[in-house]
C-alpha cells in the first residue's frame, strides 16, 4: 500500500488540531493546580466556553466577540468555583464535579435553539505561504490564530512559572499557602486569579471546539475531553512542556485509531478507541517517573483549603 | 542608631481563651530579651501580634515613638521587623533562592551578593539553588534568618527556635544571634526552656496565661526561681530514691544487630544489656546515633533474630508490637504525633487503638464504644490530662497533655516493662515534672523502665544504670551514682 507523503501531512495536520483543546484547558488548569486548587470543572467549563462562542458568534455575527465572550462566559463560570471554594471554603471535589454537571446541563438548555445551525468560517493566517516549503508548510501554514496561540501556550507558561516573578509566587501558594500567607503574599487573590485564569482558558478551548474544529454546536460536544485535559496535567507532574507531548501523543492516537477504523485492521474497535487513553497514560508515566522530581513539581497544598484566622 | 520597641496594652482574646492580657513591654536593642513562658501562656500570640499576623483586639505597638500598625505581615516587614517562626514559613520544593527572593524587591544579581555576603559574615554555609526539602531543620533555620537578614532588621523575633535543632546547631545559633546583637539588632527569644535563658538573654519577661508576670534582669534569677514565676507555684525537686537492688531479670538483650538499608539510618552493633525489675536503664546519646532504631528494634516495630531478646524468659526477637504488648510490654515513641497517636482521631480512639485481648474493647469485629470510652475517662482522671472531652481530636491536645495520654495509655495495663523515648522532648516544666514523678513511680512499684532519651539530666535524675549510644554500638553499663554528665558527655562525642 502507498501512502502518499500528502496523506501523512494531512494527518499531522489533523492530529494537531485535535490536540489544541487539551493544550490549551491543560495549560490553563495547570496554572490553577499550580495555585493549590484542584478544579475538576474543566469539562464544565469548556461546554460553556463552546455554547457561549457558538452563541455569541450567531447572535452577533462577530468572530471577535464570540472568542472573547467565550473566555469571558469562561471566567464567569470559574468565578462561582473560586467564590465557593475560596470565600465560602467548599471541597474543591466537590465543588469542581458539581461544575461540570451544571456547565453539561445549561450547556444543554441555552444550545436547544442553536442546534442545526451552520457555523461560520473562522480566518486562517499565512494561507499564502501554504505552497512554498513542499510537506512542510501545508502543517506549518493556513491556521486560526487559535491554533497559533495554543502551541506557544505551554512555552510562555513554562516560562512564566520559571522565570517570572508572579509564576514563583503561584508555586509559592500552591506549596505553602500558610507560608506564602506569613510572607504577606495574598493567597485569596492568587487563587481567585488563576482559577479565573484556568476558566478563560478552557473556555477559549471550548470556543476552539465549536467555532473552528468542528464549527456547529451538538450537546456534549466536548466529549470527555475535559477529563483528559485534567489527567494530562497530573500525569505530565504539572509540566507544560510534557502537557505539549502528551496532547500530541492523544490527538494523534484518536484520528490513527479512526484511519485504522477505516482502512479495516482487524483489531477490536473498543480496544482501539480506548487506545489513546491507555498510550497516553502509560506515555506520561514512564516520562515523569523520577519520584523526587514528581515530589518539587507537585503542588504539596493542591486541593487543601486555606482559611485564615485571625 | 538604637531601637526602642514598645508594647502596650495590648489584649486578645479568642473564644473561651484570654491569649494575651493587657500585656505592656518594652525592650531596647544591644540586649538579648527572652520570653518565657509555658506552652499555651501566650508568647506565640504576643510576637504573632508583633509581626502582623494576628491583629490584637487592644493595644498600640510603638517602634522608636511611632505607633506602628501592623495589620498584615508585610507592614511589619515595612517596619524591620523580622520574625522566625517556630513552624518554619517555607516552600518546600522551592529552591532556597527562590525561597529568598520571593519577598523581595532587588534584582536577581544583587540579591544573590547580598546573600552571599551575609552567609560570609556569620559564617553560614548553603546550596542557594537546591530545594529547601533537602535542608537539615537548622540549614532551614539558618535561611529563614537570613531572609530577615537581607532586610537589615531592627528588631529580629526568634520563636522557640531549638526545638528542632541539635545541640551543636543550638550553639551555633546563639554564637549568631550574639553577633546580631552586637550590631544593634533588637533580639527577643521566645522560650519555654530555662537552661537557655540563662545562657543567652540579659533580661527576662515572664508569661502566665496571657498575662506578664515579671520583667527582670537575668543576673538577678536562677534556674528555680524563673521555673517558679512561669509555673506560678513552688515547684517540687523531685528526687528518686536509690532503688532496691533486685537481681531478678526481667529483659536481656544479647547479640542484637540491625543493619538498614537506608542510608539515613544508624545500623545497630551488637548490642547487649540486661534490665532488672525495678530498674531504670538510662541510654544516651547524641540524637541520631542509632536511638530511633534501638527503640524501635525494641518495640517491634523492627523485628530482629527471635533468641536476640528474652524477655521474662520468652524469647520474643521476632515478634510485633502487638505481641509484644501481650507480654506486658509498653511503648512510648518519640514523636507523639506521627508514631503514638493519630492527630485526627479522637482521644478514644486513640486509646482504643492500643488493644489487648483482654481489653474487650472490641465484640465480633465491632467497637464497643462504651468501654472504651469509660476506660478512656479513667486515663484522663489517673494522668491528669487536662481535658475532659474524649471526643476532642488528639491534634488539639498539648504536647505535655498528649504525652500524658500516651504514656497514660501505655500504663493503665500495668506492664512490666515500659520503653520510653525522649519522653518529655519539647514538654514545658510542668508537664516534664508530671512525667518524671510518673516514671519514678514505675520503678517504686518493682516495674522496668528503658528510657532512652538526648537529655543527660533527665537521665541522670531518673535511672539506676546509665549507658551511651554512639554510632549504634553501646558502651559499657555504668551505675547512675557514678556517672557526671561530663562523663555521658565525652561518652556521647565518641570518646572514651
Amino acid at each position: 500500500m502507498i501512502i502518499d507523503i500528502h496523506f501523512i501531512g494531512l494527518i499531522i495536520t489533523s492530529i494537531m488540531a485535535s490536540a489544541v483543546p487539551l493544550i490549551l484547558a491543560s495549560c490553563g488548569e495547570l496554572i490553577t493546580e499550580r495555585s493549590g486548587v484542584l478544579n475538576l470543572g474543566v469539562e464544565g467549563m469548556m461546554i460553556i466556553g463552546a455554547i457561549s462562542g457558538f452563541a455569541f458568534m450567531t447572535v452577533t455575527g462577530s468572530l471577535f466577540i464570540a472568542v472573547i465572550g467565550a473566555m469571558l462566559a469562561g471566567v464567569l463560570i470559574s468565578t462561582i468555583f473560586a467564590f465557593l471554594t475560596q470565600t465560602l471554603i467548599t471541597n474543591h471535589v466537590a465543588t469542581g464535579l458539581a461544575l461540570t454537571i451544571f456547565g453539561i446541563g445549561i450547556s444543554a438548555m441555552i444550545g436547544k435553539n442553536f442546534v442545526g445551525i451552520p457555523g461560520k468560517e473562522f480566518p486562517v493566517l499565512f494561507e499564502s505561504l501554504k505552497d512554498t516549503i513542499p510537506f512542510l508548510s501545508p502543517i506549518l501554514f493556513g491556521h486560526s490564530i487559535v491554533f497559533y496561540f495554543a502551541f506557544a501556550l505551554p512555552f510562555f507558561t513554562n516560562y512564566f512559572l520559571k522565570k517570572t516573578k508572579i509564576g514563583l509566587i503561584v508555586r509559592a501558594v500552591g506549596d505553602s499557602p500558610e507560608s506564602a500567607s506569613n510572607q504577606g503574599i495574598n493567597v485569596k487573590l492568587v487563587r481567585y486569579s488563576c482559577i479565573l485564569y484556568g476558566g478563560a482558558m478552557c473556555g477559549l478551548a471550548g470556543a476552539y471546539l465549536s467555532m473552528i474544529y468542528t464549527p456547529q454546536w451538538i450537546e456534549n460536544m466536548t466529549g470527555g475531553r475535559g477529563w483528559i485535559a485534567l489527567a494530562l496535567v497530573v500525569f505530565s507532574t504539572w509540566n507544560p512542556i510534557k502537557i505539549l507531548i502528551g496532547a500530541m501523543i492523544f490527538g494523534g492516537l484518536t484520528i490513527i485509531q479512526f484511519h485504522m477504523q477505516a482502512m479495516g485492521v482487524r483489531v477490536p474497535v473498543q480496544f482501539l478507541t480506548a487506545l489513546p487513553y491507555i498510550v497516553t497514560i502509560i506515555v506520561l508515566v514512564v516520562i515523569s517517573r523520577d519520584s523526587r522530581k514528581i515530589r518539587l513539581s507537585t503542588p504539596s497544598s493542591l486541593g487543601k483549603s486555606f482559611y485564615k484566622d485571625n | 542608631m538604637s531601637t526602642n520597641l514598645k508594647i502596650s496594652n495590648v489584649t486578645k482574646i479568642y473564644p473561651g481563651c484570654v491569649a494575651n492580657d493587657n500585656v505592656s513591654l518594652e525592650f531596647n536593642s544591644g540586649k538579648i530579651y527572652a520570653l518565657l513562658g509555658e506552652n499555651g501562656a501566650g508568647k506565640s500570640t504576643l510576637v504573632k501580634i508583633l509581626s502582623g499576623v494576628i491583629i490584637p483586639d487592644e493595644g498600640k505597638i510603638y517602634l522608636n515613638e511611632n505607633n506602628l500598625k501592623l495589620i498584615s505581615p508585610l507592614d511589619a516587614k515595612k517596619n524591620d521587623i523580622g520574625m522566625v517562626f517556630q513552624h518554619f514559613n517555607l516552600f518546600e520544593t522551592l529552591s532556597v533562592f527562590e525561597n529568598l527572593i520571593i519577598d523581595s524587591d532587588e534584582q536577581r544579581k544583587s540579591l544573590r551578593e547580598k546573600i552571599d555576603s551575609i552567609m560570609k559574615k556569620y559564617n553560614f554555609l548553603i546550596d542557594l539553588d537546591i530545594p529547601v526539602l533537602n535542608l537539615s531543620a537548622g540549614q532551614k533555620q539558618k535561611v529563614e534568618i537570613i531572609r530577615c537578614l537581607i532586610r537589615n532588621p531592627k528588631v529580629l523575633i526568634m520563636d522557640e527556635p531549638t526545638s528542632v535543632l541539635t545541640e551543636q546547631e543550638t550553639s551555633e545559633l546563639f554564637l549568631s544571634l550574639k553577633k546580631f546583637s552586637e550590631e544593634g539588632i533588637l533580639i527577643i527569644y521566645i522560650t519555654h526552656k530555662l537552661k537557655e535563658v540563662m545562657q543567652l538573654c540579659d533580661e527576662v519577661a515572664v508569661m502566665r496565661r496571657g498575662k506578664l508576670v515579671s520583667v527582670s534582669q537575668i543576673k538577678n534569677e536562677n534556674i528555680e526561681s524563673l521555673a517558679n514565676k512561669m509555673v506560678g507555684q513552688n515547684l517540687k525537686t523531685i528526687k528518686k530514691r536509690k532503688a532496691k537492688t533486685s537481681s531478678d531479670q526481667l529483659i536481656n538483650i544479647t547479640n542484637l544487630n540491625f543493619i538498614s538499608e537506608d542510608p539515613f539510618e544508624t545500623n545497630l552493633n551488637n548490642i547487649n544489656f540486661s534490665v532488672n525489675r525495678g530498674e531504670c536503664l538510662g541510654i544516651a546519646g547524641i540524637s541520631g546515633n542509632g536511638q530511633s532504631e534501638l527503640f524501635q528494634v525494641l518495640s517491634g516495630e523492627i523485628l530482629s533474630d527471635k533468641n536476640s531478646i528474652e524477655y521474662n524468659k520468652n524469647y520474643i526477637g521476632d515478634l510485633n508490637p502487638q505481641e509484644r504488648r501481650e507480654y506486658l510490654m509498653a511503648f512510648s515513641p518519640e514523636d507523639r504525633l506521627e508514631q503514638a497517636a493519630i492527630p485526627q482521631m479522637a482521644i478514644f480512639e486513640n486509646v482504643a487503638l492500643n488493644n489487648f485481648k483482654s481489653s474487650n474493647f472490641f465484640n465480633n469485629g465491632l467497637i464497643n464504644e462504651n468501654k472504651i470510652k469509660e476506660h478512656s475517662k479513667k486515663i484522663i482522671s489517673d494522668f491528669n490530662v487536662n481535658t475532659d472531652n474524649i471526643e476532642l481530636k488528639s491534634q488539639f491536645l498539648s504536647g505535655g497533655n498528649l504525652q500524658k495520654l500516651i504514656i497514660g495509655r501505655e500504663l493503665i495495663t500495668a506492664p512490666d516493662l515500659l520503653i520510653c523515648f525522649n519522653p518529655t522532648w519539647g514538654l514545658d516544666v510542668g508537664a516534664i515534672n508530671y512525667i518524671h514523678e510518673t516514671l519514678i513511680k514505675i520503678n517504686e512499684q518493682n516495674k522496668s523502665i528503658i528510657l532512652i532519651s538526648t537529655d543527660t539530666d533527665e537521665l541522670l535524675k531518673l535511672s539506676d544504670k546509665i549507658s551511651v549510644i554512639h554510632k549504634g554500638k553501646l558502651s559499657n553499663i555504668m551505675n547512675a551514682d557514678e556517672v557526671t554528665s561530663e562523663k555521658l558527655g565525652i561518652l556521647m562525642g565518641g570518646g572514651n
